[in-house]
């Protein structure tokens, strides 16, 4: 068993308060939403778990003066629920049992095989696009992956589950999680000034130049 | 490994700061015991990080001494260990194979100086592909596919990026514990894509001039190597995704005295970074020499 002051980071003495901030600090950090299809959501499933047992342990033993009060509910993303949304679900909206089996392929991380079913599947209707655009999703080839998304949402408009994957993809700056509330985004970040202090280090050649002169 | 990957420095506290120094000049002594002076000089922040990442939680014993470097005072260092000597093998690796392609890349006159340095390099690189010979065959692999892509001019930014991307994923193939090499390697799937992507960006007026493969200019239609303001959206935002993915990989295990660093570098740095080279203000060095060049022959 973990200690579940640890796991939150913070000390035995904190209180009920500095609790709260930091299972929700952290509860923002892991949870499902933050790791929509990322190869690695199990494990921010894991951390979630985690999480949701340090913080339940800790309001059941200080007698509940914690939970419930304004709190994320103690089982925030627990138990894979939320975590549920991110799983494709095997009924497809085109209804085409090949498609139902990538679904399945990419559900179970088995892209190559989701890939080549898609290959094969002559009509590229919108379904056929978000799932070709899932497969991209996961394999990192982001640029790909928002176009068949862009597809799949201009053939069908209507369809709430093509149009959060793009949300999700557009919308990064304002959905994902950054430390100190800070922003998240190349093209919102302030001035460089410290670019010039970061030649501090060039000592023995260009430093990061080396290649590309 | 273009350099792109460096710190915000100025956000950092000066204990980070002297961290990411010895962190520096640990992967450089450690170059230096296990392949001699010449494969001290391949160091650069690049490699730092893959030294940081690689490394274990704590930054372990540091020395003192003098180099050539910094021949009058002594700077202080972090004592290499196994994780040390992985990342100065691999960097060996990279550092000669980019030689290589800088070879294959050039005429005989201009690939004169790649071949010199990579004949140069040559023994550090034997030992080292001895030492990793699934890495050392990872990227002469993965630099092969970049290499037809490029001849093909493949118009697909993703698939160019991806064999970079893989090369730097593959260096976590040695860590030991199962959680650890899958996050790393996501981390450095995706600061491989961000690096090959940055690249691209920052070569699009030269490459514009000379016709050299630009896969963001294929994907854009860039071919004045000007942005318009939605291609450079568009291109910020797949950027961000992958910077994303490093972040969500990042906040999976715990990288205990180093954490500050890559905090600092990924929900920071990675950012400034691709906005200057957006901008046009990464290099107002290589431009300022380009200037004075473009008004010595204007004044002739």
């Amino acid at each position: 068993m973990k200690d579940p002051y640890q796991v939150l980071g913070v000390p035995e003495t904190a209180t009920d308060e500095e609790i709260k901030k930091a299972y929700r600090d952290l509860a923002r950090k892991y949870h499902p939403d933050n790791y929509h299809d990322n190869p690695l959501a199990d494990l921010a499933q894991e951390k979630m778990k985690d999480i949701n047992a340090a913080y339940e342990q800790i309001t059941r033993e200080r007698g509940g003066r914690g939970s419930g009060n304004g709190s994320y509910g103690g089982s925030y993303g627990a138990g894979g629920t939320a975590y549920q949304r991110q799983q494709y679900s095997s009924q497809s909206s085109s209804g085409s049992s090949v498609l139902q089996q990538v679904r399945l392929a990419i559900n179970s991380g088995n892209l190559s095989r989701a890939e080549a079913l898609l290959a094969n599947y002559a009509d590229h209707n919108a379904e056929w696009n978000f799932l070709k655009g899932a497969v991209c999703y996961r394999r990192g080839w982001m640029d790909e992956a928002k176009r068949y998304y862009q597809t799949a949402c201009q053939l069908d408009p209507g369809n709430a589950e093509y149009r959060s994957a793009l949300d999700f993809m557009e919308n990064a700056g304002q959905t994902a999680y950054r430390p100190n509330g800070g922003t998240f985004g190349t093209e919102f970040c302030g001035g460089n000034p410290c670019l010039t202090l970061c030649c501090l280090y060039t000592l023995c050649n260009g430093g990061g130049y080396f290649f590309c002169c | 490994m273009y350099g792109y990957v460096r710190p915000p420095l100025g956000e950092l506290p000066q204990e980070e700061r002297d961290r990411f120094q010895r962190a520096y000049c640990g992967l450089c002594h450690t170059l230096g015991r296990r392949y001699g002076l010449a494969a001290r000089f391949i160091l650069n922040y690049d490699f730092t990080y893959l030294a940081i990442l690689l490394a274990e939680g704590e930054e372990g014993p540091t020395g003192e001494s003098r180099c050539p470097a910094s021949p009058i005072r002594g700077r202080s260092y972090r004592q290499g260990d196994g994780a040390a000597a992985l990342a100065a093998d691999e960097s060996v690796i990279l550092a000669y194979w980019q030689l290589r392609d800088g070879v294959a890349d050039h005429d005989w006159l201009h690939g004169l100086k790649y071949r010199g340095v990579s004949q140069i390099l040559e023994p550090a690189y034997r030992k080292a592909a001895q030492a990793r010979p699934g890495y050392d065959e990872a990227v002469r692999s993965q630099l092969g596919v970049l290499a037809r892509l490029e001849t093909e001019r493949c118009p697909s930014m993703d698939r160019a990026a991806d064999a970079f991307a893989v090369l730097l994923e593959r260096g976590a193939d040695e860590v030991d514990d199962p959680v650890r090499r899958r996050v790393l390697g996501q981390m450095l799937y995706h600061l491989g894509r961000w690096v090959y992507l940055t690249d691209a960006a920052d070569d699009l007026q030269k490459d514009a001039k000379t016709g050299n493969y630009n896969p963001v200019a294929l994907r854009f239609h860039l071919w004045d190597g000007q942005w318009t303001p939605e291609s450079r959206r568009e291109f910020a935002e797949t950027l961000d995704h992958s910077i994303r993915m490093i972040a969500t990989a990042y906040e999976l295990w715990d990288f205990g005295c180093w954490s500050p660093i890559l905090q600092a570098t990924i929900y920071s740095g990675l950012f400034q970074v691709g906005k200057a080279v957006l901008d046009g203000t990464f290099r107002p060095r290589v431009r300022s020499l380009e200037r004075n060049k473009q008004e010595l022959r204007d004044s002739t």
